[in-house]
């Protein structure tokens, strides 16, 4: 099992807001055991893919020179599953950007239908978690994740 | 990759708090990506976690009555440190309130008696047959299964 | 924008209760926001994002929690207690913080201590008035 949570960004407003989609599908074998007999995405897991959908969006602020971390998760709220031949789109904006931290607000979406709020923050790292070493190069954005913007235009950068 | 979060069901006192145990070992492929070069279990299955030692807590409180237990609300939830191959994590959840179609809870992951995640968590509970009665033989079939897992993960309690 | 401090109090009051998941009854005036409140360091962030919003101003980290400075400075710190030079730089950057004891026992373990829910009120007063 890949850890990538989302197949493509559909929109990418740099420093502002990104949507992505997912599609849920039977071959995703961890499925099967959340629940044996009727399989749903774990909210856990779209979660994260709203974590990767904003973490790239704050990441690409910062043209990827920082290890953006989800530090909190500060409000999650589910109101419906996903089952497998669902497509959720997941949509986030930065909220705060500064030199150590990020906050970003996302709604996941299912057609029309809200399926889910989460609000989360996270760390540069190499700016927190004082005395923790860590190794040189970016190992959060690596190539995969850099892959799934590069057919997004992004107007000039300063 | 097996979705199952946790390895052993350490105590469990009913409808009051649950320990648990999860290894984490270099075999889980998800660590290839989360990172190379520096795998650590992923932030969101720390609180899968917590959600499965909850939804024990419910599964045994109310003697497996309902299939479907998911996630409705996470807060708070918030990260220390990391976790890597080769660690151990010990979770501890207590429960705030277990009703009978909702719950919440309050839990801490711990490694080495450090706490490395906390969080608090609202579950749903129903059954696939009360929006549609088709679904009554999914429901008993997700119950056997997790009756199943239950015993296996207290095996040795 | 004018408030008056009962009014800063209920909204900082609020903003401690999102951001840390504390309960109405916790959050008294003399709650310690580490201590009493269970505060880490990504909520530190978090709740100066979250005050910079509710009253609309800026606030940099340093200035509301000025503790690393403090902390990583060897002029400031020997043998786990805050030197004179340490004190008095202190008071400089947390006017806004009553010291009481901690003066007497300067010791650094206990700096997380001076920063209670009364302390963000007087923050804000501080720099609401100054605007």
């Amino acid at each position: 099992m890949r850890w990538i949570w989302i197949d493509k960004f559909i929109e990418f407003e740099s420093k502002k807001r990104a949507v992505a989609l997912k599609n849920v599908t039977m071959a995703e074998e961890h499925l099967h055991d959340h629940f044996p007999g009727f399989p749903v995405m774990p909210e856990c897991l779209m979660i994260e893919a709203m974590a990767q959908t904003a973490g790239i969006l704050v990441g690409e602020a910062k043209k990827f020179k920082e290890k953006v971390i989800l530090a909190k998760i500060k409000k999650a709220v589910f109101s419906h599953y996903v089952k497998p031949g669902d497509t959720i789109t997941l949509e986030a904006q930065i909220d705060t950007l500064t030199e150590e931290a990020a906050s970003t607000s996302g709604q996941i979406r299912c057609g029309d239908k809200l399926i889910g709020e989460i609000s989360l923050m996270f760390s540069h790292i190499d700016r927190n978690i004082g005395g923790k070493k860590f190794p040189e190069e970016n190992f959060v954005f690596t190539d995969t994740f850099k892959s799934l913007i590069k057919d997004i235009s992004f107007p000039e950068q300063n | 990759m097996r979705f199952i979060l946790l390895d052993k069901i350490t105590s469990l006192e009913s409808g009051e708090e649950i320990r648990a145990i999860k290894n984490v070992s270099l075999a889980e492929e998800y660590l290839a990506d989360h990172f190379p070069t520096f795998p650590v279990l992923p932030g969101v299955l720390l609180l899968e976690g917590l959600v499965e030692s909850a939804s024990w807590l419910v599964r045994e409180k109310e003697d497996f009555a309902h299939s479907m237990i998911l996630l409705e609300q996470a807060s708070n939830v918030r990260y220390k440190s990391f976790l890597a191959p080769g660690g151990q994590v010990e979770y501890t959840v207590q429960a705030k309130t277990i009703e009978e179609n909702v719950s919440s809870f309050k839990g801490t992951a711990e490694v080495n008696g450090e706490r490395i995640v906390q969080a608090k968590i609202g579950l749903r509970h129903f059954n696939l047959a009360e929006e549609d009665a088709r679904f009554a033989e999914q429901d008993a079939r997700i119950i056997e299964r997790m009756k199943g897992r239950y015993k296996l993960l207290r095996i040795e309690n | 924008m004018a408030m008056n401090r009962d009014e800063i109090l209920s909204n900082v009051q609020e903003v401690l209760i999102d951001a840390l998941g504390a309960d109405d009854d916790e959050v008294t005036p003399e709650a310690t926001l580490m201590g009493d409140l269970g505060a880490e360091s990504i909520d530190f962030l978090d709740i100066v994002f979250r005050l910079e919003k509710a009253f609309g101003i800026k606030i940099p980290r340093e200035e509301i929690f000025p503790i690393e400075g403090l902390m990583n400075n060897p002029d400031y710190v020997k043998n786990g207690k805050l030197t004179d030079a340490g004190l008095e730089e202190l008071k400089k950057k947390m006017p806004h913080t009553e010291l009481g004891d901690f003066v007497e026992d300067p010791d650094i373990n206990k700096l997380g201590d001076l920063f209670t829910v009364n302390s963000v009120v007087n923050f804000i007063e501080m720099k609401l008035n100054n605007k």
